[in-house]
């Protein structure tokens, strides 16, 4: 299956949408579809990106938006169960 | 979380642009490297007071490179500063530069005023937005009371986990501003926690792969200069007692002396270096990424090869090439943990590696790096920077352009220790070589520090010639005056039948290169002939009060051997054109 859904918390910060964007572009990320909102706490937003693989590892494409500053945090969603990423915590906090 | 010295100015009353400097100075700022500008302006007011260097450039880009220059020399941050538009388009080049070689840059760029941001202002560009590929992190700052804590973030980002450059672009009006100063004394990004310390398990496998495997090389890469981990990695040699090679970017990070150093792999790699890596069943990777420099043909880089790959960056993991044992963290701190690992594991099983280390040992003096002299008795390139390196010793630091010089001055110059070797090595800048050097100088201002240029690169940026010679940054710059753009026309030679499209700059009539540097206020030398040379070089080595340019007037159709071509396999390597080692008489 080459389609997941990726549930990211980053700062609420002007710039942030084309900070990952911009990195699924430049990258050759296939974005399915992409939903921002606000989450109870003012200063952190939520996406929720589906993004089609094709040919890049998960892994590389969770590291990459990893190293955004700008993102917080980073889960799988698996039929709508929230899945922490394997290994999220400490490897992928760069 | 990083805590911070809070400096006793905190809490005083003043403008945005003076919060700017007091804050560049509780970062450790010492020089920073810049022009002014209508949008950075306030900024410079209050520049003029303080104990910050501000060394004035000709061109932005001189700024960025010197800033990269200075930081490749220290491991601290190097500061570039300009105004908006025009000032911080030409900072681009650099920025990208710096984070292709993981370089700790902070650049200042003034913007716009706020309310003026998105209506096409004089001078208004999108720094921000256009330096967001590749910057580590950037901020645009609209408030006076945000400069601190964005400069505070600035330099944390810069220098922690895998280096980069951070961009802070500032709008005036929050430079004029009046605020209260508040440099933050703690660093909290909810988002950035760079993992330092490897976990156990991945060291503990690695050392078990170690231990098993019969024919490992060590693949260092930059990252181990930038982590200061050259003397672990020695020890770490020594115990194993398997082959190194060192990539373009980590040249000095183990001594070129050292018997078990087979030099530098990749696309101008030795061939004792390129086959090591691709007939070794271990790589033992530190602080390097694969690059497709080094790397060839993927798809037959290494096949028979288990990886351990440690880095601090984990998206190198298994970006380019699968990692068996990934080992994430500050390769100082990771190689100091695999010591003692190695150590339990080599006493339950000693592998012999005496046939391997037998077999690279012979194709090391087989085929060494090498050139032939021109028949005509012109002047050698190569021979010109052996020279130079001989004459001027292992302390000397260099710097290069980007081309054949480049990678001449990376095969025919023995570096013996760490940050003496700088050039651009990921984003391959043509012009990096003069306003680096002026940077390493600055930085370094005791050690002689030898610019090694092409013709072509010289001509981009030369006029920060200028800029030392009015501050007092005697560098020397050797220019390799083939005439032509080298490697270009290197791959005209090869790849489109000697078509030389474009790449002739016939400078050696054009322009008077002894004469521009006398121009811009340095000596001016030149040199054509082989009987001339040492002299040539010893007469630049003696002038300390001004810079020095050399016009090296050089054989034009010299080619930089060995070569992997773009895109083939390491397996192909040349010695010379058409020769390929004779792979018949080696046992691997």
């Amino acid at each position: 299956m080459s389609i997941h859904t990726l549930e990211v918390l980053v700062e609420n910060e002007p710039g942030v949408l084309a900070r990952v964007s911009g990195l699924f572009a430049r990258r050759a990320y296939n974005i399915d579809t992409l939903v921002v909102g606000p989450t109870s706490n003012p200063e952190v937003s939520k996406m929720v990106i589906q993004v089609n693989l094709e040919g890049h590892s998960l892994e590389q494409v969770i590291a990459q938006l990893d190293k955004l500053i700008s993102v917080i945090s980073i889960e799988e969603l698996v039929e709508g169960v929230k899945k922490p990423v394997k290994d999220t915590q400490p490897d992928y906090q760069n | 979380m990083a805590t911070q010295h809070v400096p006793t100015a905190n809490g005083t009353a003043m403008n945005g642009a003076t919060s700017l400097v007091k804050s560049l100075e509780a970062a450790g700022v010492d020089v920073m490297f810049g022009l002014p500008g209508g949008a950075i302006l306030p900024a410079y007011d209050p520049i003029f007071d303080s104990t910050i260097r501000h060394i004035l450039v000709r061109h932005e880009q001189g700024a960025g490179h010197a800033a990269t220059g200075y930081a490749q020399v220290t491991g601290r941050a190097g500061v570039c500063i300009a105004t908006s538009g025009p000032g911080a388009t030409n900072l681009v080049t650099p920025l990208m530069d710096a984070q292709m070689d993981s370089v700790p840059v902070v650049a200042i760029t003034g913007q716009v005023p706020s309310a003026a941001i998105g209506t096409d202002a004089f001078q208004e560009a999108d720094i921000r937005g256009i330096t967001m590929p590749f910057t580590k992190h950037n901020f645009l700052v609209t408030k006076a009371e945000d400069i601190p804590r964005a400069i505070a973030e600035a330099f944390h980002i810069a220098t922690s986990g895998r280096p980069g450059p951070v961009l802070v672009d500032i709008a005036k009006d929050a430079l004029q501003a009046q605020t209260t100063y508040n440099w933050p004394a703690k660093i909290e990004l909810a988002g950035y926690n760079p993992r330092i310390t490897p976990d156990n398990q991945s060291i503990a496998d690695a050392a078990a792969l170690i231990a098993q495997s019969k024919k490992p090389v060590f693949y260092v890469g930059g990252g181990v200069i930038k982590a200061n981990a050259h003397k672990e990695l020695a020890q770490l040699v020594e115990l194993l007692g398997a082959p190194v090679v060192t990539t373009l970017m980590a040249r000095g990070a183990f001594p070129d002396s050292h018997p078990l150093h087979l030099g530098m792999p990749g696309m101008h790699g030795t061939v004792a270096a390129v086959t090591a890596l691709q007939k070794a069943d271990l790589l033992i990777t530190l602080g390097a990424r694969f690059d497709d420099r080094v790397t060839g043909k993927l798809s037959t880089f290494a096949v028979n090869a288990k990886v351990i790959h440690a880095d601090i960056d984990p998206a190198e993991i298994h970006k380019n090439k699968f990692a068996d044992v990934p080992v994430v963290g500050d390769l100082r701190e990771t190689i100091s943990a695999l010591i003692p690992a190695l150590k339990a594991a080599l006493a339950k099983s000693q592998p012999n590696l005496t046939p391997w280390n037998a077999s690279m040992q012979k194709l090391k003096s087989t085929y060494p790096l090498g050139y032939t002299l021109p028949e005509d008795g012109s002047l050698s390139p190569q021979a010109v920077i052996e020279r130079i390196g001989k004459i001027s010793g292992a302390e000397t630091i260099f710097t290069s352009g980007v081309g054949q010089h480049q990678m001449w001055a990376s095969q025919f110059i023995s570096y013996e220790h760490p940050r003496t070797w700088l050039n651009s090595g990921g984003a391959g800048t043509m012009g990096y070589g003069v306003p680096a050097a002026m940077g390493a100088k600055v930085a370094a201002p005791d050690t002689t520090v030898w610019a090694i240029d092409g013709d072509g690169c010289f001509q981009m940026t030369n006029q920060e010639l200028v800029t030392c010679a009015l501050n007092n940054i005697p560098i020397k710059v050797a220019i390799i005056n083939n005439e032509s753009l080298g490697m270009v026309r290197q791959w005209q030679t090869l790849f489109y039948d000697g078509r030389y499209s474009n790449t002739s700059l016939e400078s050696k009539r054009v322009p008077n290169f002894p004469m521009l540097a006398e121009a811009m206020g340095c000596v001016g030398l030149s040199c054509e002939r082989p009987e001339d040379l040492d002299a040539t070089i010893e007469k630049a080595m003696s002038i300390n009060d001004q810079p020095v340019v050399v016009d090296f007037r050089v054989h034009r159709d010299a080619m930089v051997w060995p070569m992997v071509a773009a895109g083939t396999s390491n397996d192909e390597i040349m010695i010379a054109r058409a020769t390929a080692p004779d792979w018949d008489s080696q046992e691997l």
